[in-house]
């Protein structure tokens, strides 16, 4: 009986500390302490410009968060039936699925968002904010239908064979019995995801959303202050992301509890 | 003679795993209430032909019709007739996502629309006749091999099945824990269940068998009542099997 869990490790967010894994986890609260105590320094020291920058910032980060929560969405809705595709024995489903994730992991995310945002523009006149979500969304979608493809793959198959002899079909045995295991292993790289999407909202500031870095870059081209704008902005995604990276560690500790004797 | 129909009619079932033939010119049938457990070295094919009663395995030619329904038939629902047929698998294969009780529950609540008070009383029933009533609320992680076998035998039986298969149900467990499982199955046996048993308990088919089934190469050999098939098997396969075994 295997009772040992798989972890998929996508790697391109931030590392997320498990209690098993001291070294990380020692690493998390050194970096998030020094960074609290960088900007209390700055804050208190510097307050022009920082106590000022840091008041104009807001908003960029109210829209950071819309344009993650929005697209991380999408990108679950699109992952799930990219990774039900995916392992779909239909073929036509099966190509369908797969052709989506090919095209999407071969095309960098940045002239997505340029492609999105002016090849939508040419059919519908779309908010800036609406298209960074769908290309940003979809973008994501692929990757985590790979990441639903695996989880979902992970259990093992005497759990379906014993859903369908007490004589449940596909879909009840994925929606009852597959699915609410494999959120577990997919948790992990869907955290991964998450807040590696959180980082890549950065590149919207380019299509004139007003996340974080475009107010950011507002801010520096009005004061010429580059080198001090870009250090708070470097500092408050630090922080997001490592106060979100210890949530997800702490959520996943909360999943994992019919796992422990 | 017994006039009734069977309740499991198996009739020149050959099946393929690409090129490889995993059962050939299979014919079974079983009466209701019969208990058949067959027997054979393994890769003879004993698994394939119990997991084609209920189509987890599909069969290349032939045809299989259980309690009146052929399961070849495109009209025929095949989880309805799953309904019908318990399973229980080596690996006991519990939802390990839900409690004990909640393994007993799932199916009957989804599938018969039971209420879940009236299913969460059935289930307590059954695991009180499994021994096992103390872990109603706990994690399939937390039993012990046995333990787990047993929920997983009232889990089937959760469903009121007509038939329950077994797919050597004690071959996974520790030695001590074997006896635990075999006698609940031969309480279950005793009050009329219909059974077929794949395992290598010897003693079992024995005590319980109203016929044994040799098989071998995909095969079926030999098929006698157990006093006859251990005491004076037929064909020298058979012969060399036991010898080996007992």
């Amino acid at each position: 009986m295997s009772e040992k869990q798989v972890i998929i490790d996508v790697g391109d967010g931030a590392a997320i500390p498990r209690p098993e894994d001291k070294g990380l986890l020692s690493a998390w609260w050194l970096s998030f302490l020094g960074t609290l105590a960088v900007l209390a320094y700055l804050l208190i020291f510097h307050p022009d410009p920082y106590l000022r920058l840091l008041k104009f910032l807001p908003d960029g980060i109210i829209v950071t968060f819309q344009v993650t929560i929005a697209s991380i969405c999408l990108a679950l809705l699109l992952g799930l039936l990219a990774g039900l595709g995916r392992i779909s024995r239909n073929r036509i489903v099966n190509l369908v699925a797969s052709t989506y994730v090919e095209i999407i992991r071969g095309i960098p995310l940045l002239v997505q968002l340029f492609y999105i945002y002016f090849a939508l523009g040419r059919i519908v006149r779309v908010p800036d904010m609406v298209a960074a979500i769908i290309a940003l969304g979809f973008c994501y979608g692929a990757y985590m239908g790979e990441v639903f493809r695996a989880g979902i793959m992970s259990i093992d198959h005497g759990q379906t064979e014993a859903s369908l002899s007490l004589g449940f079909n596909r879909s009840q045995t994925m929606r009852y019995v597959i699915l609410p295991q494999a959120w577990r292993t997919i948790l992990p790289p869907v955290g991964n995801e998450f807040i590696a999407l959180l980082k890549d909202t950065s590149l919207v500031s380019i299509i004139a959303v007003s996340d974080i870095l475009r107010r950011g870059r507002e801010f520096a081209s009005e004061s010429f202050l580059y080198f001090e704008t870009y250090t708070l902005i470097a500092i408050i995604y630090l922080l997001i992301t490592l106060v979100l990276s210890k949530i997800l560690s702490n959520v996943e500790q909360r999943l994992s509890h019919y796992e422990r004797r | 003679m017994n006039v009734v129909d069977p309740i499991i009619q198996i009739e020149h079932v050959n099946t393929f795993f690409g090129s490889f033939q995993a059962l050939t010119d299979v014919s079974l049938t079983v009466q209701p209430g019969e208990k058949v457990v067959v027997i054979g070295p393994s890769g003879s094919g004993k698994s394939t032909l119990l997991r084609t009663i209920n189509r987890l395995e599909k069969i290349s030619s032939g045809s299989i019709v259980v309690d009146g329904h052929a399961l070849d038939d495109p009209s025929q629902d095949i989880n309805k007739i799953r309904e019908e047929v318990g399973m229980v698998f080596q690996s006991f294969n519990l939802f390990r996502h839900m409690t004990v009780l909640k393994n007993l529950t799932l199916a009957p609540v989804k599938l018969k629309k039971q209420q879940k008070s009236q299913a969460e009383k059935h289930a307590m029933e059954l695991l009180a006749k499994v021994g096992v009533a103390d872990k109603a609320s706990s994690y399939p992680v937390q039993l012990s091999g046995g333990q787990q076998q047993r929920v997983a035998i009232a889990r089937a039986l959760a469903m009121n099945p007509a038939i329950m298969l077994f797919d050597e149900p004690t071959s996974a467990l520790d030695p001590e824990m074997i006896g635990e499982v075999l006698d609940v199955m031969v309480t279950l046996a005793r009050e009329g269940m219909t059974m077929v048993v794949v395992t290598h308990e010897m003693g079992f088919a024995r005590e319980v068998a109203d016929k044994v089934v040799f098989m071998d190469g995909g095969r079926i050999l030999e098929i006698a009542p157990p006093g006859t098939f251990f005491d004076y098997p037929v064909h020298e396969r058979t012969r060399t099997f036991l010898k080996q075994i007992l």
